[in-house]
């Protein structure tokens, strides 16, 4: 895996974001669309294509998109 | 796992009944919170549309009250035929006395017949069929009617996103019966007790009695507002739970019954919203044809009437047909609770969807 797919994936898991318009950076809980169903959409596609199922927890000290990938990675 | 299998019960028949009243996602943009943007999004992804619920004062015991009439009467079957009735539910007429013994009464059913209340949700159909299977197979009871109905509309905050758009309400009544013919069924049933606060209404019970405080509503840190009295769902926890346990558990059952996915004729599982039965679909790579699922986007998540709506409203045809239908069904939720069964149906006498007389044009 790597970092720019794992970004797509995130992009396309969660409605009304730009193909391309976040980063490694990004922080993904300050995104307008960031709410209870990107939560379930974002779970089912790193779940799907990743094998790592996130908790409510895993999702609290995080801040970054790099980490949550970090966090995946660090899972699987 | 606890498991178990029969070879001489069967279903004779099932019929749920909804409320008329007809509620839409659509006209309660304001109730949640006034985005529209959420709430399309909200409709889209987890596929929610319309749902069926009572007005106040209607109960599961007269929704599956009208399923149990027409049951009795689509089997041409006198009250004093039934040997047992088992009623779940968890959104009682009373704390005390059971359901079961409401309707009971109401039904003028014979005092030989033993009634009793099974305090499940979405699971409780299949739990149900369980307790009937064993029931009939110890001897004894040679027919025992299994009610399932729920009315959590009534339990749900107005105002709460989370829940109040995904519940309906409804009533069913299955008849199960010994079988003169042999006739195959397999269970599996699972709990795990420690995501208990997962899906709890956490005041009103012995636990946190009601009080003003109970009663009181608050707004959560995502604007949704509820009580303590009111229905809470962890809504990820949730669906993490069904995507991680129920894959898991249809295969674990199909293996212990020494059959495959493809000898499943229908998967019917608990219809909770759209998006998680395409999850669970999709995690075990079965064909959605095989998979009903238009059931909650009519009537809603209706809880321990759900399977039972699913088999009248998509397969009623089929299953009161002549040839013999393997079904999976399978039930999920608060509990956290998880059972399924793997049977064979044909020749149902009855197996519809009825529609309940409001209350007002009762009056």
């Amino acid at each position: 895996m790597n970092l720019d797919k794992f970004i797509k994936d995130f992009e396309e898991a969660v409605e009304d974001i730009e193909p391309g318009s976040l980063s490694a950076a990004t922080e993904f809980k300050q995104l307008e669309a960031w709410d209870s169903l990107a939560i379930l959409t974002v779970t089912d596609v790193i779940d799907m294509e990743y094998g790592v199922l996130l908790s409510k927890q895993c999702l609290e000290g995080m801040k970054t998109l790099e980490e949550l990938y970090q966090f995946v990675l660090s899972k699987q | 796992m606890a498991k178990c299998s029969f070879n001489q019960v069967q279903l004779g028949g099932v019929v749920t009944c909804v409320p008329s009243l007809v509620k839409c996602i659509d006209d309660e943009v304001d109730l949640f919170g006034g985005s529209e943007k959420q709430i399309m999004r909200l409709k889209k992804t987890i596929g929610l549309d319309r749902r069926r619920v009572v007005e106040p004062g209607t109960t599961a015991v007269d929704l599956c009250e009208a399923a149990a009439r027409r049951l009795l009467s689509g089997a041409e079957l006198k009250t004093d035929s039934i040997d047992a009735m088992i009623f779940v539910t968890q959104t009682p007429d009373h704390t005390q006395p059971c359901n079961a013994a409401v309707l009971h009464g109401r039904l003028d059913l014979p005092k030989s017949c033993a009634a009793f209340d099974v305090n499940l949700g979405c699971s409780g159909y299949v739990y149900g069929l369980w307790l009937a299977h064993m029931m009939v197979s110890a001897g004894g009871c040679g027919r025992v009617l299994l009610l399932a109905g729920d009315t959590v509309s009534q339990i749900v905050n107005p105002r709460d996103r989370a829940v109040a758009p995904l519940f309906g309400d409804g009533g069913s009544a299955t008849l199960i019966q010994l079988s003169g013919v042999e006739s195959n069924s397999w269970f599996s049933l699972e709990t795990d007790g420690k995501g208990f606060d997962k899906l709890i209404v956490p005041a009103g019970g012995q636990r946190a009695p009601s009080s003003a405080a109970t009663r009181a509503e608050v707004t959560d840190e995502v604007g949704n507002i509820r009580s303590a009295e009111n229905l809470f769902m962890d809504g990820a926890e949730i669906f993490n739970f069904s995507i991680v346990e129920e894959p898991k558990a249809v295969k674990d059952l199909l293996e212990y019954a020494g059959l495959d996915l493809d000898s499943v004729d229908y998967f019917v599982f608990h219809q909770a919203n759209r998006y998680i039965l395409s999850n669970i679909a999709k995690r075990l790579k079965i064909d959605l044809a095989k998979v009903p699922m238009q059931t909650v986007g009519s009537y809603g998540n209706q809880s321990s009437a759900s399977i039972p709506s699913a088999l009248c409203g998509e397969l009623g045809e089929l299953l009161r047909g002549a040839t013999s239908q393997r079904l999976l069904l399978s039930g999920f939720g608060v509990g956290l609770s998880w059972a399924s069964v793997l049977l064979d149906v044909a020749q149902l006498s009855v197996c519809e969807i009825i529609e309940s007389v409001s209350s007002a044009s009762k009056a």
